[in-house]
């Protein structure tokens, strides 16, 4: 996640200020440093350890990247995160492109309608889905009955399923990245362009499309992040047939009660994780740099 | 600054803070199943022991039988209920771990009453509530004959009409080891045959689903036409007048003995072996039976002859089963639950 | 060619909109349906499903979910103020370090926050606390980085000027803050307590481990449904749901500008 500027108002003289300012931070870091900084390094340790024992050992970890179950797990998740951020960054674009520049009274309507799913949470969307994908759900059962089709297709229990579900789940945090980028150029520029001469189609792939990049890179990198970390959808969307990193961790703590095992996966989630973000945040940084660097020389 | 947002939010962690149940007001928190399970333990035994003993029982119907037992491992033995309905393996387990509660005929003499073979299956800290089996379900309208082997679910007329348990419902484990006796292998060492046979049975199978609810769908709306399912479910579908039937096929069943076991940090162990000396008395276990559609362990009850055809319900029943050692079946369990991900999964569409 | 690109675009707006819309209306036709299969014929549609809504199976999840998300509201939102008063108004040093700290939990997939925490408790034999301490506590690392983030943004909006002019003036600095740093910040703030409230009510990765028996929230218990039943109730429990969370932004709109702040601010 890339950090916000932060402009400081003009500085107050204010000593016992810095005092008061870690006391009143105090309360937030104990909280994150007793419900997640311990936790997190708890799991980290139990995974390096053996569960009968406590020695050391580097079994888990081995037994991650040897029984090939687990390896394919995390490439399906990577699989899986990169289609949805890239469903949601396409699916997302009309839209806010479209309320980035409206002014018409149906802004605050397309608005409300992009951002219900989220408030309705996860178990309804996906449910929804699963009664429109399933064998004998909405759209087979249409297919068949009009003759179209003569045995169901596989929607549901697969890659497909699981990508459609997740994309609906994450696209209003699309949209909302990509408004608040899009809304930050400066209308000028197109103004100007469509002034001489330019059509509708020039301005939107030279002036748009690539002022909006900062925004589409932080809607991929949003979109990839909340895909992978899923669990509810991709649970009941994708069924036996198709597993991600996610609910395999969900098995191993509740049914073969192997946490250790269990820390080793969600430590290759994360890193995964922080690695896209990482990858994200440095592409970001160094296109800022290019471009104050033109700028700075264009002088 | 102002202070009474500060006021007002110190005084509602107090209240949200407070101590819920009170410790000393007599409540029993019951962990169990949902779905028809659920309507019928509170009708028949739940509602009961509530009026006899004047306890409040809270029902959390949360968790299949794995998922307590992780759940009382995690805690360590302090999982928040102070019964749950598990099964032998999570009993042997428990008392392995030494997280699970003793029941001695001490504080609940019922236990005496059980059939011995029966109740050992369980061990010391389990009690035997009810016993059922893996039937095979069928579709009466769509299977001219009825099924007489596992075998038959390899049937080319039953390409694409059958559906599979995931493995962590504690059927797929079942069916996995009666295909291997079915295919010359055993249920524990020997459990190649049952691999290669589940491998098949994936590839006729329209795929895998988790919960019994959703897999009786699939019976009930004729999707499916044969499956693997519990008896006791199996003859509730056939009282709501679902064209099905179930038989017990030829090469012989599994039981699944379900237990009531206490967790060592239970907050009302007192309440909690009274529940279960409830349970086990003749009048419940009846009760029970005939509601649920299920067999006991009790060898003294009255039951009408057509319940007492499909149960188990005597230790001549008991010997018709086939009953692998528990204990080892949990230490191969991560095992075959990558096998069966990269065997029999694989191979379903 | 501009009529054809204007048309296409039109076009793909509609299909956005009705792709994010489609799961909901099917859902809402579920819950008025006769039997657990969907029709939408809508003269067989009952009522039925909705009266039971107010069983206690459903009730109590309902209350403890509103109860909490209530609770986090509250305090991500002091906690989130309080640390974006002290990141960005008082500049303490390390501040780009705190604020990536506070931010930090964001990369870690709450499924396994959800199971570090459990593991954590009863190492340190704090088993007593799942339940919902706990789930208040993790709720509100949860929504944190959002709160703090929000508050943050306004506080850095937020026109320093009329500060200086009121101090200049001989405003004390908790006049300053009472009057005008936290109306201005009102807004953002706001937002941020009322997506923390949206987050907490309808969490599940984060709360299926932290969950105790007679301590389940509403998402949780209606996944545990589906693990036995299929049956609409459990759509009328979601509509019900949402409809509950429309409510409660509404009010919040009411109070604070929630669309003021997405409008582009203060500005």
């Amino acid at each position: 996640m890339s950090t916000i500027a932060l402009a400081a108002p003009a500085a107050l003289p204010s000593v016992p200020a810095r005092t008061s300012g870690y006391l009143v931070l105090a309360p937030s870091c104990l909280l994150l440093i007793i419900f997640f900084a311990l936790p997190m390094g708890t799991m980290i340790g139990m995974s390096f350890t053996n569960a009968e024992t406590l020695a050391p050992t580097l079994f888990h970890y081995q037994r991650f990247f040897s029984d090939g179950l687990s390896l394919s797990g995390l490439y399906r998740t990577a699989v899986m995160s990169l289609l949805v951020a890239f469903c949601v960054t396409v699916l997302g674009y009309p839209i806010a492109y479209y309320l980035a520049g409206s002014r018409s009274r149906w802004r605050a309507l397309v608005f409300a309608l992009a951002l219900a799913p989220e408030l309705a949470g996860v178990v309804l969307r996906t449910y929804g889905w699963l009664i429109i994908l399933e064998d004998r759900g909405f759209i087979n059962d249409a297919l068949i009955n009009l003759g179209i089709i003569a045995s169901p297709l596989p929607l549901s229990k697969n890659l497909f399923a699981v990508v459609v579900g997740l994309t609906h789940v994450v696209l209003p945090f699309g949209i909302l990245s990509l408004t608040t980028s899009i809304q930050g150029i400066d209308p000028n520029l197109e103004r100007a362009a469509q002034m001489l001469g330019a059509s509708r189609l020039s301005v939107v792939r030279h002036i748009i499309l690539p002022l909006s990049i900062p925004g589409i890179v932080s809607s991929l990198l949003i979109s990839f992040t909340m895909a992978a970390s899923a669990y509810a959808t991709p649970a009941l969307l994708g069924g036996a047939g198709f597993k991600v990193l996610a609910t395999m961790i969900y098995e191993q703590v509740l049914f073969y009660i192997d946490w250790r095992f269990a820390a080793v996966m969600a430590i290759a989630l994360l890193s995964m994780m922080l690695t896209v973000s990482f990858l994200g945040i440095r592409y970001e940084t160094r296109r800022s740099l290019r471009r104050s660097n033109r700028e700075g020389g264009a002088a | 600054m102002n202070a009474k947002p500060y006021l007002s939010v110190g005084l509602m962690l107090a209240l949200g803070g407070a101590v819920p149940a009170s410790a000393f007001a007599e409540t029993l928190i019951v962990n169990s199943y949902g779905g028809p399970y659920e309507a019928i333990i509170e009708e028949r035994i739940i509602k009961p022991f509530e009026e006899k003993y004047g306890v409040d029982v809270v029902y959390d119907a949360v968790g299949s039988a794995s998922q307590d037992y992780a759940k009382i491992k995690a805690t360590k033995g302090q999982p928040g209920f102070d019964v749950a309905v598990m099964t032998a393996s999570q009993s042997l387990q428990g008392c392995k771990d030494r997280l699970l509660e003793k029941l001695d005929a001490g504080a609940v003499p019922n236990l005496q009453k059980l059939e011995p073979t029966l109740a050992a299956v369980a061990g010391p800290c389990g009690a035997v509530h009810e016993v059922q089996y893996m039937a095979l379900l069928y579709r009466t309208d769509k299977l001219a004959v009825a099924p007489t082997s596992w075998s038959s679910l390899f049937d080319p007329q039953l390409d694409g009409k059958i559906i599979l348990p995931t493995f962590q419902n504690v059927m797929a484990v079942f069916l996995l080891e009666i295909m291997s006796v079915v295919r010359g292998g055993d249920m524990i060492d020997n459990i190649e045959p049952g691999f290669a046979a589940m491998a098949e049975l994936a590839r006729q199978s329209i795929g895998f689903e988790q919960s019994s609810a959703i897999l009786e769908s699939y019976i009930k709306d004729g999707t499916v036409w044969a499956m693997p399912f519990w008896n006791g479910r199996a003859q509730l579908l056939v009282d709501q007048g679902v064209p099905v039937d179930y038989v017990r096929p030829e090469e012989g069943t599994i039981p699944l003995i379900a237990t009531l076991n206490v967790p060592i940090g239970a907050q009302n162990k007192q309440a909690a072996m009274a529940f279960i000396e409830f349970f086990l008395e003749k009048s419940s276990q009846e009760a029970w039976v005939t509601g649920y559609q299920v067999g006991s362990a009790r060898t003294d009850i009255d039951i009408p002859v057509d319940i007492r055809k499909r149960q188990i319900t005597t230790k001549a029943d008991l010997d018709g089963l086939k009953l692998p050692d528990l204990s080892r079946i949990a230490d191969k369990l991560g095992e075959w639950g990558e096998r069966w991900e990269r065997d029999v999964v694989s191979q379903a569409n | 060619m501009n009529r054809v690109l204007t048309f296409l675009f039109w076009l793909a707006i509609v299909l956005v909109l009705t792709f994010i819309t489609l799961p909901l209306l099917v859902v809402v036709a579920a819950s008025f349906s006769p039997t657990s299969a969907v029709t939408f014929v809508p003269w067989e549609w009952t009522v039925d499903w909705y009266g039971d809504l107010l069983a206690d199976r459903w009730l109590q999840p309902f209350l403890l979910s509103v109860k909490i998300a209530t609770l986090v509201a509250i305090i991500s939102g002091a906690l989130g103020v309080l640390a974006a008063y002290a990141i960005v108004y008082e500049r303490v040093p390390g501040s780009d370090a705190l604020m990536a700290g506070l931010l930090s939990p964001l990369s870690v997939p709450q499924i396994v926050k959800g199971v570090a925490i459990v593991l954590f408790l009863s190492i340190i034999g704090l088993q007593g606390f799942l339940g919902t301490p706990a789930l208040i506590a993790a709720h509100v690392v949860l929504a944190l980085p959002f709160v703090t983030r929000m508050a943050a943004t306004s506080l850095a909006n937020f026109d320093g000027n009329l500060d200086r002019a009121a101090q200049s003036l001989g405003a004390s600095k908790r006049q300053r803050l009472q009057h005008i740093v936290l109306p201005m910040i009102k807004p953002g703030v706001l937002s941020g307590v009322t997506l923390a409230f949206i987050i907490s009510f309808n969490n599940i990765p984060l709360s299926v481990f932290l969950v105790r028996p007679g301590d389940t929230t509403l998402p949780i218990a209606v996944i545990n449904y589906l693990e036995y039943s299929l049956d609409p109730v459990m759509a009328a429990v979601n509509v019900a749901s949402m409809a509950f969370i429309l409510t409660v932004i509404f009010l919040f709109e009411k109070i604070g500008g929630f669309s003021a702040q997405l409008h582009g601010g203060s500005k």
